[in-house]
C-alpha cells in the first residue's frame, strides 16, 4: 500500500552543518496495518508521518502510494491525495472553530462531494461508534480535550481513507481518554479495515498496536510486529 | 465554501466589524469624494451657462468668424417660432450683439451692447441676479443701459449717470444717442463685466433698426445632458444650409479645456485615494490572514485546495463588502441627494472669490445613481483585489509549515 525507497530528508540544506530528519528509509506498510512509528523525541517520527501523508516532501527517495509514486506530486495533486485518500489526527486536534461537531466530521466528505444523506448517516455512524453522537450540535470550544480528538478523529474516518496518519494523538489527554482513544482506533482498524499510522512515544499506544517501527536520529533502527 | 465563510465572519466578530467599517467609511468618502466633484463640474459649468453663454446658439454662418451685419439671422421669429415646438426647451431669446464706444465727458470705453430681451433674459441668464446697484431692465426701458460694474467704474460711472454711444446699426449707418445707468452687474467674469453693456431689445431694435434680427438665438435646456439631443434636432426642424446650432461644448471651449484639465487633476487625487483606500483594507486583511495561518494550514492539511482557499476569503470580502455596502449605499445615496437639492452654504465664500469667477456661496453634491453604482463596484473590485497578495502569503507555505506558524 506505502513503499518508501531511500527516502532522505535533511534541514538547513547547503548550511555548513545539515540536520538529516530522516536517513535512507525504506518500508513498506501493508493495507489494515495499526502501526507506530516510535523514539525519542526529535528522532524523525513525525517527520516521517508527514512525509508519507504529502504533508511534507524529501530531498531524495520515492514514495509510492498503492503503486503510484506520489513524492514528485505538485501541490495541487497532494491535496487531492489527501483529500480522497488519507485522514489526519492531530496532536493539538485542529478543528475548524466556527463549524459545530456534525460540521466538522462532514466537512471532508462534503469536501469529497458526499450527498447531504450519505454524510448525515455516516456522521451519526462515526459519532455512535465514537460516543459523540449527542454532541453533534456543539461547537469544538465548548468539549472536552477527549472529546475533541475524538471528534478529530471522527473527522478523519468519515471519509472511509484508506490509511489515518495519527500524530501524538494522544499527547493532550489524561490516561483515561487515551485509553477509550485508543479502543477505538483499534476498533476502528478492526471493523472498518482502516489503515493506521502513530507518531508517539506513548507507551499505551506502543501496546496497542501491531507493528512498532522504531527511529533513531532519522533513521530506522527496529521494525518489530507483536 | 460560502457556509463557512459566513460561519467564520459571523465567528470573528472584531476582525468582521472592523473589516466592514472599513469598507463602510472608505465606501462613504469615495461616494462623497466624486459627487463633490461631479457636482463642482456641474455648478462650474451652469454658473458660467447662468451668467450668459446658452446651452444651444444658433448664428448665422460667418458670424461667429467674421461677423458683422452680413452675418445677422434676419428673420429670427420664423426661427422661434420652430423652436417653440421643442419640448426639451425651457426658454430662448433672441440677442443683438454690437459694438461701439461709450464716453462720458472725461472717458471713453470699447463695449459690447447688446439688445435683450429682459423678461427671457430672467430665465436664460444670471444679468438680472448679478445685479450690483440700481436695477434691471424692463421691456420698455428707454435710454437706459445696464452695464457691467468694471465698466461703470472705468468710466467712472453711477447710477443715473449718462453716457453717450455711438456704434454701427444694422443697416451700416451711426447709430448715437445718451444712455442713462440704469443699473450695474457683478458676474464674477471680469472680463464680462469690463466689457458688456444691455439694452431693453424694443428700444435697441429702434436704435439700431434691429427689428427682427438677431446677431444669435440663445437657448436654455430643461435638461442640460440633452444638449446632444436637443441640438440634432434642432438642425433638423431648421433644415437651412445658412444657419448653425451649436452646444456649449463648442461655445465654451476653453472652459471644456479647463474642466477637462481639472477632471486630470481630480482622477489624479482620486487615484491616490483608492490607492490608500486598497491598501487600508489589503493590510488589514493581510494581518487579519496572517493571524490565521494555522487555520489555513489545518484546511489545507485535510484536503482543502487552494482554488478553494481562494473562494473561502473571496466569500469572505464579498460579505462583509456587501454588509458594508448596503448600509453605505443608500445612506450615502441620501446624503448627496440632500445635499445636491440643498448645497452646503460657505457664507461670504463668492464674495471671497468671486474674481474667481466663483458665484455661489454653495458647495454643491451631484445625485447620480449611475456614479453611485460604479463607485460600488470600484470599491468592490478594489476589496477582491485585496485578498490577492494575502492568498499568495498562505499558500507560500507548505501545510506542513503552516500548521506549526505562530
Amino acid at each position: 500500500m506505502i513503499k518508501l525507497q531511500g527516502v532522505n530528508k535533511y534541514f538547513f540544506r547547503g548550511e555548513p552543518r545539515e540536520v538529516y530528519a530522516l536517513r535512507d528509509i525504506n518500508l513498506t506498510i501493508e493495507e489494515g496495518e495499526f502501526t507506530l512509528f516510535g523514539g525519542a523525541s526529535g528522532c524523525g517520527k513525525t517527520t516521517l508521518l508527514n512525509v508519507i501523508g504529502a504533508l511534507d516532501g524529501c530531498e531524495s527517495g520515492k514514495i509510492y502510494f498503492d503503486e503510484k509514486e506520489i513524492s514528485s506530486l505538485d501541490e495541487d495533486a497532494r491535496t487531492t491525495l489527501r483529500l480522497n485518500e488519507l485522514g489526519f489526527v492531530f496532536q493539538a486536534y485542529n478543528l475548524v472553530p466556527v463549524l459545530s461537531v456534525e460540521e466538522n466530521i462532514g466537512f471532508i466528505m462534503r469536501l469529497r462531494g458526499f450527498s447531504d444523506e450519505e454524510i448525515r448517516r455516516r456522521v451519526l455512524e462515526v459519532a455512535t461508534l465514537l460516543k459523540i453522537e449527542d454532541k453533534l450540535k456543539s461547537l469544538p470550544n465548548a468539549l472536552s480535550g477527549g472529546q475533541q480528538q475524538r471528534v478529530a478523529v471522527a473527522r478523519a474516518v468519515a471519509a472511509k481513507p484508506k490509511i489515518i496518519l495519527a500524530d501524538e494523538p494522544t499527547a493532550n489527554l489524561d490516561s483515561n481518554n487515551s485509553q477509550i482513544l485508543m479502543n477505538m482506533m483499534k476498533e476502528l482498524n478492526e471493523k472498518e479495515g482502516v489503515s493506521i499510522l502513530f507518531a508517539s512515544h506513548d507507551e499505551l499506544i506502543m501496546k496497542s498496536v501491531k507493528r512498532v517501527i522504531t527511529l533513531n536520529d532519522g533513521a530506522i533502527v527496529d521494525d518489530c510486529k507483536q | 465554501m460560502f457556509k463557512l465563510a459566513l460561519k467564520n465572519t459571523l465567528f470573528y466578530k472584531g476582525r468582521s466589524i472592523t473589516t466592514a467599517i472599513l469598507t463602510f467609511v472608505s465606501t462613504m468618502l469615495f461616494i462623497l469624494f466624486i459627487s463633490m466633484q461631479d457636482g463642482s463640474h456641474n455648478s462650474m459649468l451652469e454658473n458660467s451657462l447662468k451668467i450668459y453663454t446658452g446651452a444651444i446658439e444658433i448664428y448665422a454662418k460667418g458670424y461667429r468668424d467674421i461677423g458683422g451685419n452680413d452675418y445677422l439671422i434676419e428673420d429670427a421669429k420664423a426661427i422661434t417660432d420652430k423652436l417653440s415646438k421643442i419640448d426639451a426647451i425651457e426658454a430662448y431669446s433672441a440677442r443683438y450683439e454690437t459694438y461701439g464706444l461709450l464716453s462720458n465727458k472725461e472717458y471713453s470705453a470699447a463695449s459690447m451692447v447688446a439688445g435683450v430681451e429682459p423678461s427671457k433674459e430672467r430665465v436664460l441668464s444670471s444679468l438680472e441676479s448679478a445685479l450690483r446697484e440700481g436695477k434691471f431692465l424692463d421691456e420698455d426701458s428707454k435710454n437706459c443701459i445696464y452695464m457691467g460694474a468694471e465698466l461703470a467704474s472705468k468710466l467712472k460711472l453711477r447710477i443715473g449717470g449718462e453716457v453717450a454711444f455711438v456704434g454701427g446699426a444694422s443697416e451700416g449707418s451711426f447709430a448715437a444717442d445718451i444712455f442713462r445707468v440704469c443699473g450695474t452687474f457683478k458676474t464674477g467674469s471680469f472680463e464680462f463685466d469690463s466689457s458688456a453693456s444691455f439694452l431693453a431689445r424694443s428700444y435697441f431694435d429702434e436704435l439700431m433698426y434691429a427689428k427682427n434680427k438677431a446677431s444669435y438665438i440663445t437657448i436654455k435646456l430643461k435638461n442640460l445632458s440633452d444638449a446632444d439631443a436637443v441640438n440634432s434636432q434642432i438642425v433638423k426642424i431648421l433644415d437651412d444650409e445658412k444657419l448653425e446650432s451649436l452646444t456649449w461644448k463648442t461655445l465654451m471651449k476653453s472652459m471644456v479645456e479647463a474642466m477637462e484639465v481639472d477632471n486630470i487633476f481630480g482622477y489624479i487625487s482620486l487615484s491616490l485615494f483608492l490607492v490608500v483606500i486598497f491598501f487600508v483594507i489589503m493590510i488589514y486583511g493581510f494581518i487579519n490572514i496572517s493571524s490565521r495561518i494555522k487555520e489555513f494550514g489545518v484546511l489545507r492539511s485535510i484536503g482543502l485546495s487552494k482554488r478553494n482557499i481562494f473562494l473561502l476569503l473571496f466569500y469572505e470580502i464579498f460579505i462583509l463588502s456587501t454588509l458594508a455596502l448596503i448600509v453605505v449605499t443608500p445612506l450615502s445615496a441620501y446624503i448627496c441627494y440632500y445635499y445636491s437639492i440643498n448645497p452646503i452654504v460657505i457664507e461670504g465664500i463668492a464674495d471671497m472669490y468671486k474674481d474667481y469667477g466663483i458665484v455661489s456661496d454653495e458647495i454643491p453634491f451631484d445625485f447620480n445613481p449611475f456614479t453611485i453604482v460604479w463607485n460600488i463596484v470600484v470599491i468592490y473590485i478594489l476589496n477582491f483585489i485585496s485578498i490577492l497578495y494575502p492568498y499568495i502569503y498562505i499558500n507560500s507555505f507548505k501545510p506542513i509549515e503552516a500548521i506549526r506558524h505562530v
